[in-house]
């Protein structure tokens, strides 16, 4: 077996936690795992992003309309060149092995999780042609199960500015599935965070009481 | 020719991306000009680069189809293919028309280049491989000319194929020089598309996987790796974008004995095109220098070296055989002179460093062993930090080597190992060089 980003081959040091613990083999090689920069500390109290205790884009959004509506959140990892790489390669080019890179990071995050989590949604067609959900095939590679309980409509953020971004108004709707009072959103990019208080707003709208948010990555 | 017949013919394509209406494509196969087949065979195999391997070609829930769905992730970079991809074929022979054709080449052979152009030829026509066996700075390019004229001439489709963008990029201006009607297509990773029919294709050996049985004639150049151990899908490549009958010549300065022993047909030049011989290269012991880099210092031997050649104005370049040491290394060489700059694979301005070297805005380069070849600069000087290292082996050696001294005017330079201890492969590189000299000579 090769890394899976750098093609190298991966030299295996059997661990005792490999041999008597389940553990998926690695797909990485160490460069390449080094490469990736974990988000540590505390930061921002809504999407994790180091620094302040609230970040520029959060503090827009609680002044503006969304104030209290997400509980708190965090990201995972920091969208450096080797994470924009990854990001690339498994949404772009469709690679969806590269969803098994995260797994471990996304279970420790989840795993003890009692709230729904609940990925968000590509709209249809998106997802036709992409071939894969990356959220979801992100929580099928760490093992976490996951409902859906929003449709994403016509609109993507993919070709805005930034403004443009905060400004748009419905990305979602209701699926019809019940909604429960506590729940964790989950995305795989965190840019200014649009995509997150749209969906967070309609499910408080639909009774939902105390929203989480996790990202695999703040951008 | 019809325009689609002119795109398709020889290449294999995805479908959606073919730049022509559905309807033509749809009457194409209607006709049974043109086939339709799935990305990734039932058992697994991609259609377009061969893979196989289950490594490579990954199932999983695919929601365009609805099935459990394979991709191939060694072919990935050129757009996706999966099990519900449709690829097309042209099935449809083109003829080769045989017509007089323009000859731009006008310099003139040595006898040992006129000698290897013609067994080439000869192995042409008899639809043989051949191994061009020659040396850095043989003159290879020009042995190929005529061979390549009057294949041209015959109709046949041709395909130089060599591993590198670099290569491909400095071979097409002098093709389109010396066969000026000839209509030339140069591709590689991110190249413009060309759309109609190329009779000479420049490729990287990867491009290789976007053709099928197009080929009635191929030159692999720099087959140094040949047949690649590390990558078999680029030697699967080849095959696959050749006709059956096609032959292949291969060209390498540092060829493998499996590939000496595969092929028959061979010709050897050991001797520059300008006739002085290869600079031999000069061993120096400079122990623990990874040691003395990590803690902030340059090795002494190596700094000495640096400021003999700054100080005679000569170029140079420094390899490396790692990025981590040129990282290392580069704050401390930017300190002696701030004209020394770094480059590895993966830096967006390595074409920009190399003309600078080039044309005296830089003094000298720290590279990585990406810079081996396809780069001529006069008065050029070598050193390798850590020629010990295992990324340096024979064949790496004897390229590095093969950048000094190149021009007429200049045939001399320094290439100097520095080393931990010396190796196997430092020996083995010294002592074919040491051969190709002695036989040069006869
Ligand atoms: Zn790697
Ligand atoms: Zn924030
Ligand atoms: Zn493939
Ligand atoms: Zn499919």
């Amino acid at each position: 077996m090769n890394c899976c980003l750098c093609d190298q081959a991966l030299r295996f040091a059997p661990s005792w936690r490999g041999i008597f613990l389940y553990e998926p083999p690695e797909l990485l090689c160490q460069p390449c795992r080094n490469e990736f920069l974990k988000i540590i500390g505390q930061g921002c109290k809504y999407c994790g992003k180091e620094g302040e205790a609230v970040c520029r884009d959060c503090h827009y959004w609680e002044e503006h309309g969304y104030r209290d509506l997400i509980h708190s959140g965090k990201s995972l990892y920091r969208y450096n060149g080797a994470m924009k790489d990854w990001f690339h390669q498994y949404k772009f080019l469709k690679d969806v092995l590269l969803a098994q890179v995260f797994a471990k990071d996304l279970r420790e995050a989840l795993a003890n999780e009692r709230a729904l989590i609940v990925p968000i949604p590509l709209n249809a067609e998106k997802l036709s042609e992409r071939s894969f959900s990356q959220v979801d095939e992100l929580l099928l590679a760490a093992g976490i199960p996951y409902s859906h309980l929003l449709e994403k409509c016509g609109e993507t953020l993919g070709e805005k500015t930034r403004e443009e971004r905060m400004a748009t108004k419905q990305l979602f709707r209701l699926n019809g599935e019940a909604v429960p009072k506590q729940l964790v959103l989950v995305d795989d990019l965190y840019t200014t965070g649009t995509t997150m208080r749209q969906a967070a707003k309609i499910l408080q709208e639909a009774g939902a009481e105390s929203i989480r948010i996790l990202t695999l990555i703040r951008a | 020719m019809q325009a689609i017949e002119a795109f398709l013919t020889g290449r294999i394509w995805i479908k959606q991306f073919i730049p022509f209406p559905e309807e033509v494509i749809q009457e194409a196969t209607e006709k049974g000009s043109a086939r339709v087949v799935s990305g990734i065979s039932a058992d697994g195999q991609c259609a377009r680069c061969l893979e196989t391997s289950p490594d490579y070609v990954i199932p999983f829930q695919c929601a365009t189809c609805g099935e459990v769905c394979r991709y191939c992730r060694t072919c990935i970079k050129m757009g996706r293919i999966s099990s519900c991809t449709e690829l097309v074929l042209w099935t449809s022979p083109a003829l080769p028309k045989s017509a007089p054709r323009a000859f731009g080449w006008v310099g003139s052979l040595t006898p040992q280049q006129e000698t290897a152009s013609k067994a080439i030829s000869e192995s042409i026509r008899k639809q043989e491989d051949h191994l061009l066996y020659a040396v850095c700075g043989a003159g290879k390019t020009e042995i190929l000319f005529s061979p390549i004229h009057e294949a041209l001439q015959k109709g046949l489709r041709i395909c130089v194929a060599a591993p590198r963008t670099d290569v491909i990029l400095e071979l097409s201006p002098r093709f389109k020089q010396a066969f000026p009607d000839a209509v030339i297509h140069t591709l590689y990773g991110d190249s413009p598309e060309q759309t109609g029919y190329g009779e000479i294709i420049l490729a990287t050996t990867h491009q290789l996987y976007r053709f099928q049985e197009a080929f009635d004639l191929l030159f692999v150049d720099e087959a140094d790796a040949f047949p690649y151990s590390l990558d078999p899908s680029l030697e699967r490549a080849v095959k696959k974008a050749g006709k059956p009958s096609a032959p292949v010549i291969y060209i390498s300065a540092t060829p493998s004995k499996t590939l000496r022993k595969q092929i028959a047909g061979h010709s050897t030049i050991f001797r520059r095109y300008h006739g002085a011989p290869l600079p031999v290269p000069v061993y120096r012991a400079m122990w623990n220098y990874e040691h003395h880099l990590r803690k902030g210092k340059l090795p002494s031997p190596l700094k000495d070296w640096i400021e003999d050649k700054l100080q005679k104005k000569q170029p140079f370049l420094l390899f490396f055989p790692s990025i981590q040491l040129i990282e290392l290394a580069s704050p401390l060489l930017y300190k002696i002179d701030c004209a020394i700059a770094a480059v590895h694979s993966k830096d967006p301005q390595r074409k920009e460093k190399v003309m600078q070297l080039r044309e005296g805005a830089l003094a000298g380069l720290a590279t990585s062993t990406i810079l081996e070849r396809g780069i001529t600069i006069p008065h050029l000087q070598v050193a390798v930090i850590g020629a010990d290292h295992r990324v340096f082996d024979r064949a790496a050696l004897i390229q590095i080597a093969g950048r000094v001294g190149r021009n007429a005017k200049d045939p001399t330079g320094d290439v100097i190992f520095f080393h931990n201890g010396i190796t196997r492969q430092m020996d083995a590189a010294r002592q074919e060089i040491l051969f190709y000299n002695k036989e040069g000579k006869a």
